[in-house]
């Protein structure tokens, strides 16, 4: 096939490297090769001239730009295949686009980018975010009421709470990352179901709010998914549980305080 | 996992997309469909992917598959070759008159080609995939791709120059 160039120039190129020179795809060794071979071809040399003109010609008639086309919109693609997969009504398919945007392509297009299940999952993690996110907005600012029951109650709080959503939930222990439990509330979920606020604050004053409440059980998602915004978090779903944690703090912080969550859940 | 270069990526496609769809269907509407299908294709498919696999390469594969399965259809419902609006092809506005006809010449050149070798052609030539890169998205072997540029280009320059081909190792 390849019949090797003698080294005054003579020999035959192979027609297959002729077309890899013209389409530039030689080694530079390999192309000096062919071209010096080519200054003493002057048939072969026309032929390929006239493939690289060829070549040209074509990129140059392909090249015109295509007028833009609306239904070529990635995200909107994303977005569409979502809300009809999921047959959501038009203000929730708009919120998770919203989310997809104010979280930026990267995480949340992530999640939303796999299958039938994962979306599923992104579709529930963005709800939870959102709840996480509003919950904490509402209560963290509260100054006397953030909670409904205290701290002192702690098992009472841990049972009634655990009754109400029907599995076991309870408020980490976050002394580690200088976080201490203020207390804890019910929280209504958008489907009518019941869900967990447990608030903590720490030397600063700063308040940092976990959020749980009961997910699908096939759902699940290995890693925390970091939230952006204004304040940082991370959301989880573990055992039927979804997770969210929500602070003013640095994202490391975050982190840290969802290593110990995780470490201290019944399904962890 | 899909992560933000990836839908960068896909979304840095879309033009090259387009433009192969075009030339494959000549028309914008059915090339605009072609990649739009291709998209929700892909990105069912994001899942699957091996990460170390090349995006572009990737992409070109699904929509040519779409475009074979498709292109199948039509013949299977008409019973003839489909007809492709080749010849009725509208260039936009290249600068100079001349140039124009020579371009329109040369597009309807490649039409006349027969569909695997323009494949190859657009592939190598506009899209710059290696012809690895190329078997692999036409699913042929790599011999097969070399063999059908081969023709392809003969066949062009036929039509446009009107010269008798010549097999090149015979010129001496």
């Amino acid at each position: 096939m390849s019949a090797p160039i003698v080294p005054d120039g003579r020999g035959v190129i192979p027609e297959e490297e002729l077309h890899a020179f013209v389409d530039e795809q030689l080694a530079p060794e390999r192309r000096d090769a062919v071209a010096a071979w080519l200054a003493g071809e002057p048939t072969a040399a026309a032929r390929v001239r006239a493939w690289q003109a060829q070549r040209n010609a074509l990129r140059a008639a392909f090249a015109e730009p295509a007028p833009p086309a609306p239904s070529l919109d990635l995200m909107r693609i994303v977005e569409t295949r979502m809300r009809r997969r999921r047959r959501l009504p038009w203000a929730i398919g708009g919120v998770a686009a919203a989310m997809v945007l104010a979280l930026g392509l990267g995480g949340a297009a992530g999640w939303m980018l796999r299958g039938e299940p994962a979306n599923r999952q992104a579709m529930a993690l963005s709800l939870l975010e959102q709840e996480a996110f509003a919950t904490h907005a509402v209560y963290s600012v509260d100054k006397r009421h953030p909670i409904e029951v205290g701290a002192t109650e702690r098992d009472h709080l841990t049972q009634w709470l655990s009754n109400r959503l029907n599995r076991r939930v309870a408020p980490p222990d976050l002394g580690a990352a200088g976080w201490h439990l203020l207390g804890g509330r019910l929280l209504a979920t958008e489907r009518g179901g019941a869900a967990a606020l447990f608030m903590y604050d720490n030397q600063q004053g700063q308040r940092l709010s976990i959020v749980m409440r009961p997910m699908a059980p096939d759902l699940a998602t290995p890693e925390p998914q970091r939230m952006g915004g204004a304040v940082n978090g991370s959301a989880w779903i573990v055992g039927g549980v979804g997770y969210a944690v929500v602070a003013a703090a640095p994202q490391d912080e975050i982190t840290e305080v969802s290593k110990l969550v995780r470490q201290q859940s019944p399904a962890a | 996992m899909a992560g933000p270069s990836v839908m960068a990526g896909m979304e840095a496609c879309i033009p090259a997309l387009r433009r192969y769809a075009w030339a494959l269907l000549r028309d914008r509407q059915e090339a605009d469909d072609l990649v739009h299908d291709c998209l929700l294709r892909a990105l069912d498919r994001l899942h699957t992917r091996r990460t170390d696999a090349e995006l572009r390469p990737w992409l070109f594969t699904i929509m040519h598959n779409l475009f074979v399965s498709r292109t199948r259809r039509a013949r299977v419902r008409s019973g003839t070759e489909r007809l492709d609006g080749w010849h009725e092809a509208t260039l936009g506005h290249p600068p100079g008159q001349e140039d124009h006809l020579r371009w329109k010449d040369l597009v309807r050149a490649v039409g006349e080609l027969p569909e695997d070798q323009r494949a190859v052609l657009l592939l190598v030539s506009v899209e710059d995939l290696s012809y690895a890169e190329a078997a692999r998205v036409l699913d042929i072997p790599i011999g097969t791709v070399m063999s059908r540029l081969s023709r392809a280009r003969e066949r062009l320059r036929r039509i446009t120059e009107g010269e008798p081909a010549i097999p090149l190792r015979r010129v001496k």
